[in-house]
């Protein structure tokens, strides 16, 4: 364990030495994601200007689950995001042969190699919004509230990750996983929206089988309307099946693995 | 050598068909997912404020609003980012100054292709969506209204490309402008309608944007295509296009004309 600790020291400062190389484009990320977040809290903004409850939930109350995932998306785009975007071109070149001989899990390294040290900075910002939007919140809340809502972001980035793998690991039999990755990105604005639009067999599908409305709005939920069982069983529950089922496929991708060129 | 073009065209799409499964998992997987999550969220709009219209837009307006101007976004977009940026990275942009036609030209009817490419896409679906959730069918006038608005998307898309040419030109200077691109992106997708109508937003803002070239972009042609904006606000959207493409040509040129000379040949 310390071993892989010290590792990943080693991929943070790597990591920062690298993007400091290239100053303009380490700012450029920086203004990029400063405007994803005003383009997603400005749509909300908007929303609100014509309804006063969506979901069930207050502008208030809708701030605080856009912060949240904004804080999701941010750690899952310092910590995952570049080694998500190499992973399909190691598998198909055949890089991966390097990183199977290494004597460490190629699934640890291949994750977490890269730390995006530009989005590091954005993570300060997202914390900073969410940080803005807790204080600022005109209801009532415990301190359990907030370490169970701190405790499932992370949970939420690990989901994020795991369903990101989900959609890459394909590349194993299928060459190309630019299909499969759009599509996750498109998936993605699930996440973006509280769970309670969905009704019926959309709400299955959002909760169940691509389950992203776990990874912001679940956390949200059980921050404002109060700590329930089911819903919290709910999140660990589908969340540790998926990080099983991620790593299955992912041991069978390798033992498909034909090496360079496969 | 008249019919270049015609090459140049027939060769886009069969990059386009290159990847089949990627390309069918866009079609449907992309398209689909995201007017599902978008209609959910109108709905419990209209259903919690138990109202039938909104801002002059019904729950079906609103759903094929958002079928049509996520569509309408890739026939905006074209070609993938980095259409110029790339090349000039790998070195590989000599080649286009050594072709016997202009560069310019070359890039305009590739990514002249993607946008037809998608416009065929928009067809197909707008006639989808109406046979099986409009029950009125398709009358002479969606179909004058539809090719009004596809025409003003391609418009658009050439109104894009000149913003595209001027930001993948900077990387004759600077080492990355995938992220300028994404954040223009971002900007036109918010301003120009493609998150919400832009009726929603406060009258300042729309007051505000009718002097930049966002309204055109998106959210004009795709009140043509639903029937809802006039011809006198059509006939000035064209030629409101027309000026700002004008105007970020004689950026493009500018920029061209001081790049060439940066440009090494030899790639980063």
């Amino acid at each position: 364990m310390r071993r892989y600790f010290r590792l990943y020291l080693h991929f943070l400062q790597f990591s920062f030495s690298k993007a400091m190389e290239f100053r303009l484009d380490f700012f450029f990320k920086i203004f990029m994601d400063i405007a994803y977040y005003s383009v997603n809290i400005l749509f909300f903004k908007v929303i609100f200007l014509h309804t006063p409850l969506l979901g069930g939930w207050s502008q208030e109350q809708m701030m605080i689950f856009v912060s949240t995932y904004i804080l999701i998306d941010a750690i899952c785009m310092t910590v995952f995001s570049t080694n998500m975007w190499w992973l399909p071109y190691h598998i198909n070149r055949g890089d991966l042969d390097y990183h199977l001989i290494r004597p460490i899990s190629p699934l640890f390294f291949l994750s977490l190699k890269e730390f995006s040290a530009n989005s590091f900075v954005n993570l300060l910002m997202a914390l900073a919004i969410f940080t803005y939007t807790i204080s600022n919140y005109p209801y009532s809340y415990e301190a359990f509230d907030l370490i169970l809502l701190a405790g499932l972001i992370l949970n939420g980035a690990l989901l994020y990750y795991c369903c990101q793998m989900l959609m890459i690991l394909p590349v194993f039999w299928t060459q190309s996983a630019r299909g499969f990755m759009d599509l996750f990105y498109s998936i993605g604005i699930a996440m973006e929206r509280p769970d309670k639009i969905f009704t019926g067999w959309r709400r299955f599908i959002f909760t169940f089988i691509v389950p992203f409305s776990l990874i912001a709005s679940f956390p949200a939920k059980l921050f404002i309307e109060k700590f329930n069982w089911p819903t919290f069983l709910h999140v660990i529950g589908v969340s540790g099946l998926f990080w099983m089922i991620m790593l299955s496929i992912w041991k069978k991708g390798l033992k498909t693995y034909s090496s360079a060129s496969s | 050598m008249k019919l270049w073009w015609k090459d140049v065209m027939a060769m886009e799409f069969r990059k386009i068909f290159a990847y089949r499964s990627d390309f069918w998992i866009t079609f449907l997987g992309q398209i689909f997912i995201q007017l599902l999550v978008t209609v959910s969220l109108w709905q419990a709009i209209y259903q919690g404020n138990e109202v039938k219209t909104m801002q002059g837009y019904g729950l079906e307006q609103m759903a094929l609003y958002y079928l049509v101007a996520n569509i309408g976004m890739r026939i905006l977009w074209g070609e993938n980012i980095g259409f110029i940026s790339r090349e000039i990275y790998e070195g590989t942009f000599t080649r286009y100054l050594l072709y016997p036609i202009s560069f310019f030209q070359y890039k305009t009817i590739s990514s002249l292709s993607y946008s037809l490419f998608y416009s065929t896409q928009l067809l197909i679906f707008y006639f989808l969506y109406h046979l099986f959730f409009i029950e009125a069918g398709i009358s002479y006038g969606d179909l004058s209204h539809l090719f009004s608005g596809v025409f003003l998307f391609l418009l658009s898309a050439m109104l894009f490309l000149q913003l595209a040419f001027m930001i993948e030109l900077l990387a004759l200077w600077v080492d990355n402008v995938w992220t300028l691109m994404i954040m223009v992106r971002f900007f036109i997708t918010f301003f120009g309608g493609g998150f919400i109508p832009l009726k929603f937003l406060p009258n300042w803002a729309q007051d505000l944007l009718q002097w930049t070239p966002f309204p055109y972009l998106i959210d004009l042609p795709v009140r043509t295509i639903l029937g809802l904006s006039t011809q006198n606000e059509m006939r000035e959207g064209f030629f409101l296009i027309l000026f700002w493409m004008v105007l970020l040509s004689s950026f493009v040129k500018i920029i061209w004309s001081k790049g060439q000379k940066q440009y090494t040949g030899v790639g980063i």
